[in-house]
């Protein structure tokens, strides 16, 4: 982000335990901040176990102007739980705040309580949050709530917009659960007003006021349900798994209201065979899922590669191999999205890089699946899925309802050829129901009328017409397939990435400009089949291309650099979460020849000198 | 009565035939099979259901999956989707979800169907999905000459099994029965008009319905499942069987020397279809 | 390997930092546990009075920057209520229900605001000056001008005072016998005294003993004093500056002796096994006086911290007191007091 004087640029990170309420007090926040017409980014974590007390942490940027990623560390942390929230405290920035519960109800082990490890430059803040909520409303249960009043009142944030969040959270409920939360959020925010700050958090009037009540909050996932509805979508099939299943349990509330239908199948080679079973109909359909869900719908997605039948899959990729990390972010099932499974089985795999991006790429991914009669593979991950941004809605349904043109061909009297050769390679296609045109489809190959055959000539003739009607794919409107940022002309260091990174790539874009390395960033999108003249031209600007992405080897960059044939850096990591900026800032430092500014000492000269006087004198 | 002792003249039959109208069900396309194969009398059973039904070519979409049998949907004129090895229920039942007034018949052998399709038939019948599901069971893989299924006989001698086959076949019909599914019945290759009443049948039955088809295969079983054993060894379920009684139909099932041909059991309940309009009418929505 | 000897020091005043300093620099080794009501790291509460010249940044108020007690190894436990000291488990209880196991324990918790008890009741009217957070809050309740009515006056408060009236406040101040805590001066000289603070600008009522404190009138300054005698006095902040009260609650149970203060010998030592306490909550064993003293300024606390610290660590030291307790007239008739000298 580019700073100004005015921006608000602030991180507050909740941790707890699951059924503390951590997610949902986040939730009041983002929704709140949002209101008022700040960009807020959030990024939620929670167990992977059923119930009980994995660890949940929240965190949320809140800015007034366009942000891409989290800040590596946050200005506040709020702590539910303190065993949880203690691995955190480091995470605060100095002279940031980390606000406890000082009043808990059990006995402490040594070193268990947080305030033995707020650093020394950061501010403790402790109230007896349980205290509150029990006489604020009888119950304890709104710890969540107290301390989130005490937050927003600590930090100036205004009153008004948490009583519309909150009562707008709880209107399908009993009026007295509002009332009880609007009573423990006031009575957390009037404690609050009476405490003297010492932190140096800053919150500024949001820029635009206006958009705040246009504006949404949605998550990777939700981006997706909004833009499959908006898109018109008919089926939708899928097995839960980590983390997609958000997208089956929103879908199978809304689609239902238009007449959709969702089935929960019995696994993922079902729930991608019903999508493309449901695809052969003529009808929008389409499975999420995540890598492992996918290497069982490999299979599958070849046959609708052969059988020319549109499909859409969402794939959100977590920690790997097998069942890997499920509740941890990687990119590391790239190589198994553009090219998993049986033979030359080339599909077309978009990859958003952000909230909106997942809207815009699930509800296109019909129209393509379509118009190119293929699987299209919408590429998320964990960090994506999850994480929050704010969104504001198109005031136009931007997607096409309807197949673009009539989907049923009638060849006069000729035989239906369901695969005839065209110019564009992409046949007319029938579905059941109309008169004259049946056919069936294989994943045999399989000549014009879809016969089975495996003469050379056919198989050679298929190949070509299968591979080469993608390339049309590339030439698509309404969607961004590759955009270039920053810099224009020749620059020291691109930045070349896809993805979730790509939030972290621009961060660390605009911060290695600031320091006068001349610097442009390229997100691909589409990566496959791969807009590969843009990235080629790209490349020729950059002194030096680097690729960041979650996963050990680099599965992009070898991607990239194979069918470019230069070699590009690769900067690769598989921790279970989001790249830092300051390790993609590093690197373009380095690339750049210029070495990372004299570290900020701040007075630690002058301090050591006083330690010493203090202690030795 | 034995079907294969009445005299056919050529001419009549060809005037029946062409009268009937069940030929256009058939395309143009010459079948793959092996001489002698049960797979014919179900393409024969089929079309002559389907015709006498009334469901028109384009509204009917025949899934199959690998095998055999898998190469069922070319030679009939209807939609068809020739999908995986073990796939068609899942593809069928993504197709009748998509399209309620399409008719959808699922085909398959006894490999594609109770070795690496079998997780899918329990969901299939639980859910009641208004599609047919014909298993032509010839207790081998044929297509692949010659390896034993999951309903080979103990005992029984493949390229798989060099030392004999000592694993316990399983018991179709025992499975779909115990999924509760919503019609179950039996017919065999070797009697085809029964099998196309059995066919014509399962197809109006609304919910997920099971035909098991005991079929030889001529060519890799020559001493197992052969015409001659089952001539003699099948029998028609008894006059007083009442189909609506599980357990009933159960103790049928259990004899597996001597198969009965017929309807198991047959049970009026919801449809997926229809459990997707209650749906939809629960959220608020219309029915597409 | 043995485990290296935790000191837990409660208090982080200048006994207490300066102690933590001292022990780190005798025992590299050794764990320190700085424990402390106070939200912040140490800074000197002598330098408050620097908020009415400027100074409203907390940071420039720290001797040593919030880093480097990671590089001292120091553990800062703020916002942290000791409620109990074990001296059989050598455990501190904390408000917060942890339990801290110490091997030697150091006691600076210092004085809190001596308050007669007539004023009581009228606390929540009055502002303290035990802070940075509390002398912010004094500076934002004084307008520009504005008159703080200071009850009593001891030296932190005359202290506040010069400060107050170099700057453009107004300073009232009704004397009562914590006047000149902790010295003890007599009639004579006290007349002196207050001749000179009044020489300086100070509204001295000296008749009649402060009785009330009372919201302002409508349109008048938000507090109004009463006296004894019916005498109303007008201002904007009401400040008690009437000496420290040693803060000893939480040492009930320890197993130590306790007068008003801790008591402890000159060495330091409390009557408690492990146990030191140093600064204004503690009385010292004086030889010449045969009675346990206070010793009170900041070069006093500041010397038991360190000598404390010293003994804990091996030394065997007595302690003798840097500021011999003086107040006096300068040439100028300036009041001068060892009290203030740092």
């Amino acid at each position: 982000m580019k700073k100004n004087a005015n921006d608000t640029d602030i991180q507050i990170a909740i941790c707890g335990s699951a059924g503390d309420g951590t997610i949902a007090a986040g939730d009041i926040l983002k929704r709140a901040m949002s209101l008022q017409g700040y960009k807020v980014i959030a990024f939620d974590l929670y167990p992977a176990e059923i119930r009980g007390f994995g660890k949940c942490i929240s965190r949320i940027r809140i800015s007034s102007g366009q942000t891409y990623s989290l800040k590596p560390q946050s200005d506040a942390l709020v702590s539910l739980n303190d065993p949880h929230a203690i691995p955190h405290v480091v995470e605060v920035r100095d002279y940031g705040a980390v606000i406890y519960e000082d009043t808990p109800m059990a006995r402490i082990p040594e070193g268990g309580h947080i305030s033995a490890h707020v650093r020394p430059a950061q501010i403790p803040y402790g109230l007896g949050i349980r205290h509150i909520s029990e006489q604020a409303t009888g119950s304890a249960r709104s710890r969540n709530i107290v301390v989130l009043g005490y937050m927003a009142g600590l930090l100036g944030m205004t009153r008004d917009v948490f009583h519309q969040t909150i009562g707008e959270k709880f209107k399908t409920k009993a009026p007295a659960v509002a009332e009880q939360n609007l009573k423990a959020f006031d009575a957390g925010y009037d404690l609050a007003t009476r405490v003297f700050r010492l932190d140096t958090i800053e919150i500024k009037p949001p820029r635009h006021t206006k958009s705040g009540a246009d504006a949404v909050m949605m998550t990777g996932n939700g981006a997706v349900v909004r833009g499959f509805l908006d898109a018109g979508i008919d089926n939708y099939f899928g097995y839960p798994i980590t983390p997609a299943t958000s997208i089956m349990e929103r879908l199978t509330v809304e689609m239902p209201k238009t007449g959709g239908r969702v089935l929960q199948t019995e696994d993922e080679i079902s729930a991608i065979a019903a999508t493309i079973g449901a695809g052969y109909t003529g009808a929008r359909t389409a499975t999420a899922t995540s890598g492992p869900g996918l290497a069982l719908m490999a299979e599958m997605v070849g046959l609708g590669v052969m059988a020319e039948v549109p499909s859409v899959i969402v794939v959100s990729q977590r920690g790997g191999p097998s069942t890997g990390l499920p509740t941890k972010t990687e990119q590391s099932d790239l190589n198994m999205a553009v090219f998993g499974g049986a033979g030359d089985a080339q599909r077309i795999v978009l990859a958003p890089t952000n909230v909106e991006g997942c809207y815009k790429c699930a509800g296109k991914a019909f129209e393509i699946a379509e118009k190119f009669q293929t699987p299209v593979i919408v590429l998320l991950d964990l960090y994506l899925s999850n994480r929050y941004e704010t969104v504001i809605p198109p005031k136009r349904n931007p997607f096409l309802r309807k197949p673009e043109k009539k989907i049923a061909v009638r060849n006069g009297n000729g035989a239906y050829k369901r695969f005839a050769a065209t110019a564009d390679h992409v046949s007319p296609r029938s579905v059941p129901g109309e008169p004259g045109l049946m056919h069936t489809v294989t994943g045999l190959e399989h000549n014009e009328m879809g016969r089975p055959s495996d003469l050379p000539e056919v198989h050679l003739a298929m190949s070509h017409k299968r591979h080469k009607k993608l390339k049309g794919a590339l030439n698509l409107r309404g969607l961004t397939l590759c955009k270039r940022f920053g810099d224009e002309g020749e620059v020291d260091v691109g930045i070349l990435g896809w993805g979730s990174t790509f939030g972290e790539i621009l961060e660390a874009m605009y911060a290695a400009q600031s320091e006068g390395i001349r610097c442009s960033a390229m997100k691909v999108v589409m990566l496959s089949p791969l807009p590969i003249e843009q990235i080629a031209a790209f490349h020729d600007d950059c002194g030096e291309v680097l690729v960041p992405e979650l996963n050990y080897e680099g599965q992009f960059a070898g991607l990239v650099s194979g069918e470019l044939g230069r070699p590009v850096t690769r900067l690769s990591q598989v921790t279970g979460a989001p790249m830092r900026v300051e390790e993609i800032l590093n690197e373009v430092r380095r690339l750049s020849g210029k070495q990372s500014p004299a570290r900020k000492t701040k007075q630690q000269d002058t301090g050591d000198e006083r330690a010493l006087e203090a202690g030795l004198s | 009565m034995n079907e294969h002792l009445k005299p056919v003249y050529l001419e009549e039959k060809l005037d029946e035939i062409r009268a009937d109208g069940h030929q256009d069900y058939r395309s143009k396309a010459i079948p793959t099979w092996c001489p002698g194969c049960g797979y014919y009398s179900m393409t024969e059973g089929f079309t002559m259901a389907l015709n006498r039904l009334g469901i028109e070519p384009e509204n009917t979409v025949v899934v199959s999956g690998i095998g055999c049998a898998s190469r069922f949907p070319f030679f009939v004129n209807t939609y068809g989707f020739h999908t995986l090895h073990g796939r068609t229920l899942p593809v069928a039942t993504g197709i009748k979800q998509a399209n309620d007034a399409l008719t959808v018949v699922a085909v398959g052998g006894d490999g594609d169907a109770f070795a690496i399709g079998a997780g899918h038939i329990p969901h299939a019948a639980r859910r009641n999905v208004d599609i047919t599901y014909l298993v032509f069971d010839n207790g081998i893989y044929g297509l692949t000459k010659g390896q034993a299924s999951p309903t080979s006989a103990v005992g029984f001698k493949t390229p798989t099994t060099p030392y004999d086959n000592c694993d316990q076949p399983l018991n179709p019909l025992m499975m779909l029965l115990s999924y509760r599914a919503s019609w179950v019945g039996q017919a065999y290759a070797g009697r085809p008009h029964h099998l196309a009443d059995m066919i014509a049948e399962a197809m109006a039955h609304r919910g997920f319905s099971y035909l098991h088809i005991l079929s030889p295969c001529v060519t890799f079983d020559k001493t197992d499942m052969t015409y001659a054993n089952l001539d003699v060894g099948v029998r028609d379920l008894p006059g007083d069987h009442d189909r609506t009684d599980l357990l009933a139909a159960m103790a049928q099932v259990e004899a597996k020397e001597a198969p009965a041909l017929g309807v198991f059991f047959e049970e009026g309940r919801p449809t997926l279809g229809d459990a997707m309009i209650e749906t939809i009418r629960r959220a608020g929505g219309q029915a597409a | 390997m043995p485990t290296p000897r935790h000191h837990v020091i409660i208090g982080s005043g200048s006994a207490g930092f300066g102690a933590a300093t001292t022990l780190r620099a005798r025992d590299p080794d050794c764990r320190i546990s700085l424990v402390t009501l106070s939200s912040l790291p140490f800074y000197n509460r002598y330098d408050l009075p620097d908020i009415f010249r400027g100074r409203h940044d907390w940071r420039d108020l720290l001797p040593i920057m919030p880093a480097m007690y990671d590089e001292l190894g120091i553990t800062l436990r703020r916002n942290s209520r000791v409620v109990d000291v074990n001296g059989t488990a050598q455990s501190v209880e904390f408000a917060h229900r942890e339990t801290l196991h110490y091997d030697s324990l150091l006691v600076c918790a210092g004085g809190r605001g001596y308050l007669p008890e007539i004023l009581s009741d009228y606390r929540p009217l009055m502002h303290n000056f035990a802070s940075f957070e509390a002398a912010m809050e004094v500076h934002t309740a004084l307008p520009k001008g504005g008159t703080v009515i200071m009850l009593g006056g001891d030296m932190l408060g005359l202290d506040l005072a010069f400060t107050l009236l170099d700057t453009g406040y107004k300073v009232a101040l009704v004397t009562t016998p914590q006047t000149f805590w902790p010295h003890r001066v007599d009639d004579q000289l006290r007349g002196k005294l207050v001749a000179a603070l009044e020489a300086k600008g100070a509204r001295v009522h000296g008749d009649s003993a402060p009785v009330a404190v009372e919201e302002g009138l409508p349109g008048a300054p938000a507090r109004r004093v009463i006296l004894q005698d019916g005498t109303e006095i007008s201002g904007d902040v009401v400040m008690p500056f009437c000496g420290l009260v040693p803060a000893v609650e939480f040492m009930l149970s320890a197993g130590v002796d306790i007068e008003r203060g801790l008591l402890v010998r000159p060495d330091l030592r409390t009557t408690g096994e492990n146990i030191w306490a140093a600064g204004d909550v503690c009385q010292i064993w004086s030889d010449s006086d045969k009675e346990y003293r206070f010793y009170h300024g900041w070069r006093n606390v500041r010397e038991m911290g360190e000598l404390a610290a010293r003994n804990m660590t091996g030394s065997d030291e007595e302690f003798v007191a840097e500021d011999d307790g003086r107040i006096w007239l300068d040439k100028g008739s300036n009041i001068c007091s060892t009290f203030w000298e740092h």
